[in-house]
């Protein structure tokens, strides 16, 4: 095969990928999201890193697993490596992300329009102080719809080990809205406070 | 039923949220065309991290050069070697002391051929300089012994026997008289 048709065989497949990747992109910045702790500046970067290693063709989507079930992966990665990065950068005291004014504004900004309501608030931060993998195993279940099956693969987890963390989480994220609701004196269900959600 | 209702609720505050991520996320265009822009941007020659990985590198090997070389006497068993003056040196031998201060412990070496090789040239070197040392001084002692001064020839006369003789206690008197000068003995006569 020569040299011109493989790259055009390349171009073919990134133009396939490219609709695909815009047919999932909701539901990877959402993941995205969920993997930066809902830092939507630092979601956008990752998922441009993500795109970037599938235009450089770093990330590879062999066929092995369904496309939506490899680019979370991809992007669960990323953004821990992104992370590391960061945390790198923060040592050598350059300019700290979290302490920069107009990234910080600009985060407050949506952060505003997002969690408009006081249940959806509490919802959050009672998804934050969830263990990592429990946080994954909810949203995956939850937010994307994948099977556990699927949440395993993307956790990079055997199944039995994405059940433990899904039926942990759970507990443990009801247990939490249960004590916010007697400590606020607020009620998280739809149907008692509709006006909320 | 109070767990599936619970579950139910829960799915609906993420669908909630969901719903909320979906109208702020960016367009899948300009987050695909930032990653392309990115793409084309030529990369950095100089990778900081690379560089102070580098330097840590050679850090490390410097100190590593540093300690070998100034901890190799520490680490070499001490040798002495004790020619005593007037013998041979082969027969006395050399004295190997491996525990000259108390308290001092000492690790083997570890086993090198071209070490070794070097140790034992060196005190082979040493043992000769002490041998030629030796016979040196062997032959400087001899020589101020045997030495004389030019002027003791002067100090010898004939009646050298007579001075350094002692007379008998246990003689008579006229065997005694013998001693006396001959000027005394003629008036007796």
């Amino acid at each position: 095969m020569t040299r011109s048709a493989s790259v055009k065989i390349d171009r073919m497949e990134i133009a396939a990928l490219k609709a695909e990747l815009e047919r999932l992109h909701c539901a990877s910045f959402g993941w995205a999201l969920s993997c930066c702790r809902r830092d939507r500046t630092e979601a956008e970067e990752v998922l441009q890193t993500v795109y970037l290693k599938i235009l450089e063709g770093k990330a590879c989507f062999r066929g092995e697993a369904s496309l939506k079930t490899w680019l979370f992966a991809v992007i669960r990665k990323t953004a821990a490596t992104e992370y590391r990065r960061r945390f790198v950068r923060s040592l050598r005291l350059t300019s700290d992300p979290e302490t920069n004014p107009a990234r910080a504004a600009i985060n407050e900004s949506q952060a505003a329009s997002v969690e408009r309501s006081e249940i959806q608030e509490r919802f959050q931060s009672a998804m934050k102080n969830l263990p990592r993998r429990q946080r994954e195993a909810l949203h995956l279940v939850f937010y994307e719809d994948l099977s556990l099956r699927e949440a395993a693969d993307v956790m990079g987890v055997s199944i039995g080990s994405a059940r433990q963390h899904y039926e942990r989480g759970k507990k443990r994220l009801r247990q939490s809205l249960a004590t916010m609701e007697l400590s606020y004196g607020i009620s998280w269900r739809r149907e008692e406070n509709p006006g909320a959600i | 039923m109070e767990l599936v209702g619970d579950e139910k609720r829960i799915r609906a505050l993420f669908s909630e949220l969901k719903f909320a991520d979906e109208l702020a996320a960016p367009g899948f265009t300009a987050v695909w065309q930032k990653a392309q822009s990115r793409q084309l941007q030529p990369r950095r020659a100089f990778n900081f991290s690379f560089a102070v990985a580098i330097a840590l590198l050679i850090c490390a090997l410097a100190t590593l050069a540093l300690w070998v070389r100034y901890s190799q006497p520490a680490t070499r068993p001490n040798v002495f070697v004790n020619v005593p003056a007037g013998s041979d040196f082969p027969k006395t031998g050399i004295r190997h002391d491996l525990t000259s201060k108390p308290g001092m412990t000492l690790t083997p070496a570890p086993v090198i051929r071209t070490a070794l090789k070097s140790r034992a040239a060196r005190l082979a070197a040493q043992r000769r300089a002490l041998i030629a040392a030796n016979r040196k001084a062997e032959k400087e002692a001899k020589e101020l012994a045997s030495w004389q001064s030019p002027t003791a020839t002067l100090l010898n006369s004939p009646s050298d026997n007579l001075f350094k003789s002692l007379p008998q206690l246990n003689e008579n008197a006229n065997e005694l008289k013998s001693f006396l000068p001959n000027r005394a003995n003629d008036k007796e006569k």
